[in-house]
């Protein structure tokens, strides 16, 4: 009974632990959105700036997810293990942030985050910056997991991903009918949709190209890169094969001139293209992850 | 178009850089020939034996062979080599037989019943008679285990067997031994490689008996 006591004693205590790492990521936060100092460091107003919500919380998500990664090993002791905790923790804090800021950087190179968030409060900024601190967690959390505790590995592999997602992001204008630019400084939420369709479609492919075991970081690097590839070369099949199954209509033959272009802002279409990304990449994780060719050794 | 060409770009970078890094593709030599053989086997005198073959892939094969290394000092190893397609069918009918056997510079490529290079070359062995008053090969003690290598057994090849290689050779005409005991029909081959020659890597199996198992199997 004294052991189960001391157990959960020792997992409240550690639950207190992590809020207070997210206490100091509340902080850090600030370090990359100065603008938002006083929002952040005094009590927040959902109701006032839905928009902000959506951003400040979504990392809230993103932090709680990489830290879901990191493990307690109580038999090396309470306070060593807390210690492991506030290193890796620190860590993972410091690439998620700088992660979501270069990511960021690349997609919003030419919008403000002051101007769409705080003044505009661009709902459509707002959910696209969603899916970037879900897809970057979930990418960090990959890394940090396959890394394996050691720094060197994880800056290695952090860096490899950061250069396959910078890459990923610039194919959305390759595949998607929808002009970026124009349709988030008009707010429009179709964008969001089939962004964050294809954000999240990307997230899982690229965590499933690094999810594989690994003994050497040449050879492991080297698979990431061949089935990043693969990866690239699958999804278009995937894509336009579902496209041909569920063809779409844009606009009618009697319809106004611009028609085609104003069904393709609206709500369905985002959706139906984010569907078609979300679809074919995990149909593509499943031809590029899921298929074994054995190996010729059992017949030899 | 221009979306295609980029497609076949990525589908060449994919090709050229699986084929340069993977490491499936590292450590399995190719051979398009028997002339290949001079450049993988190393040593003097060496004696190349056929153990196994084996072909993957679905719509475009790609052959495996394994040999048996026999070199000189009594050592024995086995290499895995990918061959082309006319080379691995050809090669078919001559599992337990030495397809290459290098006696300094001489290289000989017809294939032969094991041990061509060995029996009658006094510095490994001698002619012996048994009880039955029948010359037989013997290994010297240096190269005891010589008869399990070459996949012989308990079977001591007799003069008239040895004459057979010469003969073989004067003909150009794969040589099996004197009774067809070595080859993929043979008595000595089958007794000593029967990981080949397994029931089940023998058998064909139709569509209905795959589906049969399949179901037997899963549910």
């Amino acid at each position: 009974m004294a052991e189960i006591f001391d157990r959960l004693v020792i997992r409240i205590l550690l639950a207190g632990f992590v809020c207070l790492m997210i206490y100091a990521y509340r902080y850090a936060h600030v370090i990359f959105y100065p603008s938002v100092k006083r929002q952040v460091l005094k009590r927040i107003n959902p109701a006032e700036n839905p928009a902000d919500s959506v951003h400040l919380f979504s990392r809230l998500i993103g932090i709680a997810l990489i830290f879901s990664s990191i493990s307690f090993n109580e038999s090396s002791g309470f306070f060593l293990s807390l210690f492991h905790f506030a290193v890796w923790g620190t860590i993972a804090i410091i690439l998620y942030l700088l992660s979501l800021f270069i990511v960021e950087s690349i997609v919003f190179y030419n919008f403000d985050y002051t101007d769409e968030i705080l003044k505009r409060k661009n709902m459509s900024y707002a959910f696209i910056s969603f899916c970037h601190a879900i897809v970057i967690a979930y990418l960090t959390r990959t890394v940090m997991t396959q890394s394996d505790n050691s720094l060197i590995i994880l800056l290695v592999l952090w860096l490899y991903m950061l250069v396959i997602v910078g890459f990923s992001i610039k194919y959305y204008t390759f595949i998607s009918k929808l002009t970026f630019s124009r349709l988030l400084i008009q707010k429009n939420l179709s964008l969001c949709f089939s962004y964050g369709g294809f954000t999240f479609g990307a997230g899982i492919i690229i965590a499933s190209c690094f999810d594989q075991e690994h003994y050497d970081i040449t050879v492991y690097c080297v698979q990431v890169l061949l089935k990043t590839i693969l990866s690239l070369l699958i999804f278009p099949l995937f894509k336009k094969g579902l496209v041909y199954i569920f063809p779409v209509k844009l606009g009618d033959e009697r319809g106004f001139e611009g028609q085609v272009d104003q069904d393709m802002q609206n709500l369905g279409y985002g959706f139906y293209e984010g569907s078609v990304f979300i679809a074919g990449a995990i149909l593509t994780t499943m031809i590029v992850n899921r298929i074994q060719f054995g190996t010729i050794y059992p017949f030899f | 178009m221009y979306k295609f060409f980029l497609y076949t770009i990525l589908v060449i970078i994919y090709l050229g850089l699986a084929k340069t890094l993977s490491p499936s593709e590292i450590g399995v030599q190719y051979l398009q020939n028997e002339r290949g053989f001079s450049k993988i086997v190393p040593g003097e005198e060496a004696t190349l034996i056929l153990v196994d073959t084996h072909a993957t892939g679905f719509l475009i094969k790609t052959y495996y062979q394994k040999y048996r290394l026999i070199s000189t000092m009594d050592t024995v190893e086995e290499i895995i080599v990918r061959t082309s397609r006319e080379f691995a069918k050809r090669n078919m009918k001559f599992i337990g037989l030495s397809i290459y056997r290098r006696n300094h510079e001489k290289e000989e490529f017809l294939p032969q019943a094991p041990g061509s290079l060995y029996v009658g070359n006094r510095e490994y062995g001698e002619w012996r008679e048994n009880k039955k008053g029948v010359l037989k090969w013997r290994f010297a003690k240096a190269f005891k285990n010589y008869p399990n290598y070459l996949g012989w057994g308990k079977f001591r090849p007799t003069q008239e067997f040895a004459d057979g290689y010469k003969n073989s050779a004067t003909t150009n005409k794969p040589y099996f031994g004197l009774k067809h005991e070595f080859g993929p029909e043979g008595r000595i081959t089958r007794e000593n490689f029967p990981h080949f020659f397994k029931d089940e890597r023998m058998k064909k199996v139709d569509m209905k008996t795959l589906l049969i198992d399949y179901f037997k199997e899963n549910f």
